[in-house]
């Protein structure tokens, strides 16, 4: 038996046999290349590299890795930005006419020469280092980031290097226990999609693939985060108890499915469903939610060469109108940091990125790129029930800015003879505390509101959620939120306006009770949390709840408030 | 141009994260760098040339900057060493 760590990105325990899903052998050609085709091989080299480079980065950037892997990743962004490596390959494609690819093999071959002859075990290890660069690099160069899916059935566990997003649907449409990924991260297609089917997935198993062989009898942790192989009877035995439990609990929540979701004192709350990618559609159809809550349209810009025009967002905005009529889709506008973009977009460099040009923002000095995805919607919405929702509102202001583009965009489909349809309603995101404080002046601007909870407390406490140094200030029922959500609410139903909330809060079961007791109208989860958080529903006596609300809100600290829900 | 010898005194010796720790921190000085031992010179802000020292537990090296900010870098890099890259 043996076990093997990994960072846990959607919850649950597998019990199966290893399935290997290897990557492919790269087979390098030997042709030499023509004096005239050295500029083009250059040319390649400097876009290629700044690819790996920065896909590095983006690893090295996650904090859902450990400090040892990003350390490791680090170390691999070094051996590519290393000058000895610049100037070997530029000599051997200038001076010998080698093509990049051999030109590369033969940098990572002399390299590995080096390491391998060392007398220092530790030191010849990093011999594995100067391979997976090279082939981070090369298949890349060569496109051959392509797996085979070979034979699998409901028994499997998938155990892989890294998932490539054209490869995700195939895995997900096999029916397997669970995946094991050396590489990814929480935020990848492959994780998010794991997540909302509620099947167990590692990232970041470092060493697995070397680990264990294919068929192999193996274990997924997803609670703890490890994976056991060839266990014994006795560790079997108990997380085949443990399974046992979460499929009852699981079937138990299945028979929730087709119960609508009302409140024990009979208040109906519409439970709908935050998705990130357009497969999650189909969990959210089987899960029978109320609509899309949040359709986070980031997948589309992020880890992109080029922006999507506006053909493609409206094929993809209409796909998921037709397929969730006649529920709502809430599409909310482009929300990312501008780091985010500066693949696509001509971006400065800002000390302050959280305080900076993000969300509406970016839309906002970008109006080109904020009207193709005005129109993309509002052509999308003759095929269903779209709602639109702004990021990072901060006032009215950004809202008229918002309307007067909405207007122009009406204006230029009618001239161009498009079907458009501008009877859609209009949220903003309450997530900035000047918005909470002005939650009054903003809701008379639109037809809803929605409270995104994470940069809620992210902003009123002033706390980074990734800053693990700092992260016991991170209190999602501080006085100052509780309060805040209340202030947004009362507002709100003031002037007959709906709230809904769509942050991790409401996929948490322990706030759905005082989050309906503060108002909220709409809750909005992440599709694997529907059911779970439909119970609480059901579960829950509002006004009970109310007849504590007036102590809750006196409370001085988060701690007294836990003590009270 | 400065020289200073130091020894190697933690235990994995120069393995990949000291040996990145070392080119990250040489990469922000203006000065040439180099780390000699024996009778091998290398660049002391190529990552491939520190590794390829092989330096171990005990062995004796010696660090030569050469430029304006040279002080700091020997300063910095010297350090390193004796705190044993964080390291126990």
């Amino acid at each position: 038996m043996k076990k093997i760590k990994g960072n846990s990105v959607s919850t649950g325990i597998a019990i199966g046999k290893a399935k290997l899903i290897k990557k492919d052998e790269l087979y390098i050609k030997r042709k030499k290349i023509q004096r005239n085709e050295v500029e083009k091989e250059f040319n390649r080299f400097n876009k290629d590299l700044k690819f790996v480079v920065d896909e590095l980065d983006k690893l090295i950037g996650d904090y859902t890795y450990s400090q040892e892997n990003r350390d490791i990743l680090e170390s691999h962004k070094m051996i590519l930005k290393d000058p000895l490596f610049n100037s070997r390959i530029t000599e051997l494609i200038s001076k010998k006419l080698h093509s990049l690819e051999h030109a590369i093999s033969i940098y990572f071959t002399e390299a590995t020469d080096i390491f391998s002859n060392m007398n220092n075990k530790y030191l010849s290890h990093r011999v594995n280092d100067f391979e997976d660069v090279a082939y981070r690099l090369l298949s890349h160069i060569m496109d051959k980031r392509k797996d085979i899916l070979e034979k699998v059935d409901e028994n499997s566990i998938l155990i892989m290097e890294n998932i490539s997003p054209s490869f995700v649907t195939k895995v997900f449409d096999k029916n397997i226990q669970g995946l094991c990924t050396e590489r990814g991260s929480r935020n990848s297609h492959s994780s998010i999609i794991a997540r909302s089917m509620n099947l167990p997935m590692l990232v970041n198993t470092l060493g697995l693939l070397g680990n264990i062989k294919d068929g192999e009898d193996m274990i997924i942790d997803g609670n703890d985060g490890f994976v056991i192989i060839s266990p014994t009877k006795s560790v079997l035995k108990k997380y085949e108890a443990i399974c046992k439990k979460e499929k009852n609990i699981q079937k138990g929540l299945l028979r929730l499915i087709d119960k609508e979701s009302i409140t024990k004192d009979g208040k109906k709350i519409k439970l709908m469903s935050n998705i990130e990618i357009p497969q999650e559609v189909e969990q959210l159809k089987k899960y029978n939610s109320a609509g899309v809550g949040l359709f986070r349209t980031e997948f589309l810009f992020i880890d992109h060469n080029e922006l999507p025009t506006e053909e493609e967002q409206y094929e993809i905005y209409k796909n998921i109108a037709e397929q969730c009529k006649p529920n709502p889709v809430t599409i909310r506008t482009i929300d990312v940091g501008g780091d985010k973009l500066s693949n696509i977009l001509n971006i400065t460099h800002e000390e302050n990125p959280n305080l900076g040009c993000r969300g509406i923002r970016i839309s906002l000095q970008n109006i080109p790129i904020f009207k193709q995805q005005i129109k993309a919607i509002l052509r999308a919405n003759v095929h269903g029930n779209i709602k639109i929702m702004f990021p990072m509102i901060s006032g009215v202001e950004e809202l008229s800015k918002v309307k007067e583009i909405i207007e122009t965009c009406s204006k230029e489909l009618i001239n161009t003879g498009i079907a458009f349809n501008a009877d859609m309603e209009l949220g903003a995101m309450i997530e900035i505390p000047s918005a909470v404080i002005t939650s009054d002046s903003i809701a008379e601007e639109c037809d809803f509101l929605s409270i995104g909870t994470n940069d809620l407390i992210q902003y009123t406490l002033a706390v980074d959620r990734d800053n693990q140094s700092i992260s016991d200030y991170y209190k999602p029922t501080h006085p100052s939120v509780i309060r805040s959500i209340k202030l947004t609410v009362d507002n709100a139903h003031k002037i007959g306006k709906k709230v809904a909330v769509c942050g991790e809060m409401a996929s948490e079961k322990k706030y759905v009770k005082l989050l309906l007791a503060l108002g909220v109208d709409e809750l909005s989860v992440s599709p694997g949390r529907l059911l779970i958080i439909k119970k609480e529903i059901l579960d829950c006596d509002i006004t009970e709840m109310k007849s504590k609300l007036d102590e809750i809100l006196s409370c001085k600290t988060s701690k007294e408030i836990n003590k009270l829900i | 141009m400065i020289r200073k010898t130091i020894k190697i005194v933690n235990k994995l010796g120069m393995h990949a994260r000291p040996a990145t720790m070392i080119v990250k921190a040489a990469t922000k000085y203006r000065s040439e760098f180099k780390i000699v031992k024996s009778d091998m010179e290398i660049n002391g802000k190529s990552i491939m040339g520190v590794m390829t020292l092989a330096a171990e537990f005990g062995s004796e090296l010696e660090l030569v900057a050469d430029g304006v900010d040279e002080e700091f870098l020997i300063k910095e890099i010297s350090e390193m060493f004796a705190s044993k890259f964080g390291e126990e």
